[in-house]
């Protein structure tokens, strides 16, 4: 099985605008953080008033 | 600047209020998807946390704490928002998607919180849910909408707070199911464009 493809890098803090758009767009595009963990707590839990 | 919605306190003396605060973080996001503008539908606007709620019974019949996908589905419904649900993805790429124009909805353990002074429900310990609308360039804190943060009482502080990064980061990262580095959020649509 070959090796997982590294995922890019989010760019430095005060890097241009576009680039950060331009991650973000990857980023929500990843099939992979569309997966919900199986230990994910789905829910909140009840605060306190 | 970037576009600040309206606070919206899960503790409104609704019914289900103390298991609100997804709703309330949800109504909070809508606002700030759609900059303020009204849908022009049949539901009210602004969002509010009980409109939300209602149409989450309306739909599941639940009365209890809520999940991102179920809140998603309401505000739809409502305000015709659609939010972007990601698991696990790296803290530096939350970030980057917040600087980029995008406000999130985030999972948090309010057990990191409990001992600061940004503590809104002082007892509680366990999974809550945020808004967090923007980073602040100078010191890189995070401007975050606790929707328990209403000061109902002394020493419980009110509205929007600029929360350090390391702070945020780190109840983000404590929230069950995440990977090391990692957290959790529901996007909004970039506002900023």
């Amino acid at each position: 099985m070959p090796p997982k493809a590294r995922k890019p890098g989010a760019p430095l803090d005060n890097a241009p605008i576009a680039d950060h758009k331009k991650h973000a767009e990857e980023v929500l595009a990843d099939e992979d953080y569309k997966k919900k963990p199986a230990n994910y707590q789905d829910r909140n839990d009840e605060a306190k008033p | 600047m970037t576009y600040r919605p309206a606070f919206r306190k899960q503790g409104d003396g609704s019914r289900y209020q103390w298991v609100n605060c997804n709703c309330a973080s949800h109504a909070m996001a809508s606002d700030r998807h759609r900059r303020g503008v009204d849908p022009r539908n049949h539901h009210g606007w602004k969002p509010t946390p009980k409109e939300v709620r209602d149409r989450i019974i309306a739909v599941y019949h639940d009365y209890n704490g809520t999940s991102l996908d179920q809140n998603d589905v309401a505000v739809q419904h409502l305000y015709k928002v659609d939010m972007l649900i990601r698991y696990n993805i790296p803290w530096r790429s939350f970030k980057s998607l917040i600087i980029s124009g995008r406000g999130a909805v985030v999972p948090i353990q309010y057990s990191v919180i409990a001992p600061t002074r940004f503590d809104a429900s002082p007892g509680f310990t366990g999974g809550h849910g945020i808004y967090v609308n923007e980073r602040r360039r100078s010191d890189g804190a995070f401007l975050v909408y606790d929707p328990l943060a209403d000061h109902r009482r002394s020493g419980i502080p009110q509205g929007p707070q600029w929360w350090p990064a390391s702070l945020l980061r780190r109840a983000a990262q404590a929230y069950p199911g995440t990977n090391t580095g990692c957290i959790h959020a529901s996007f909004t649509r970039d506002t900023e464009v």
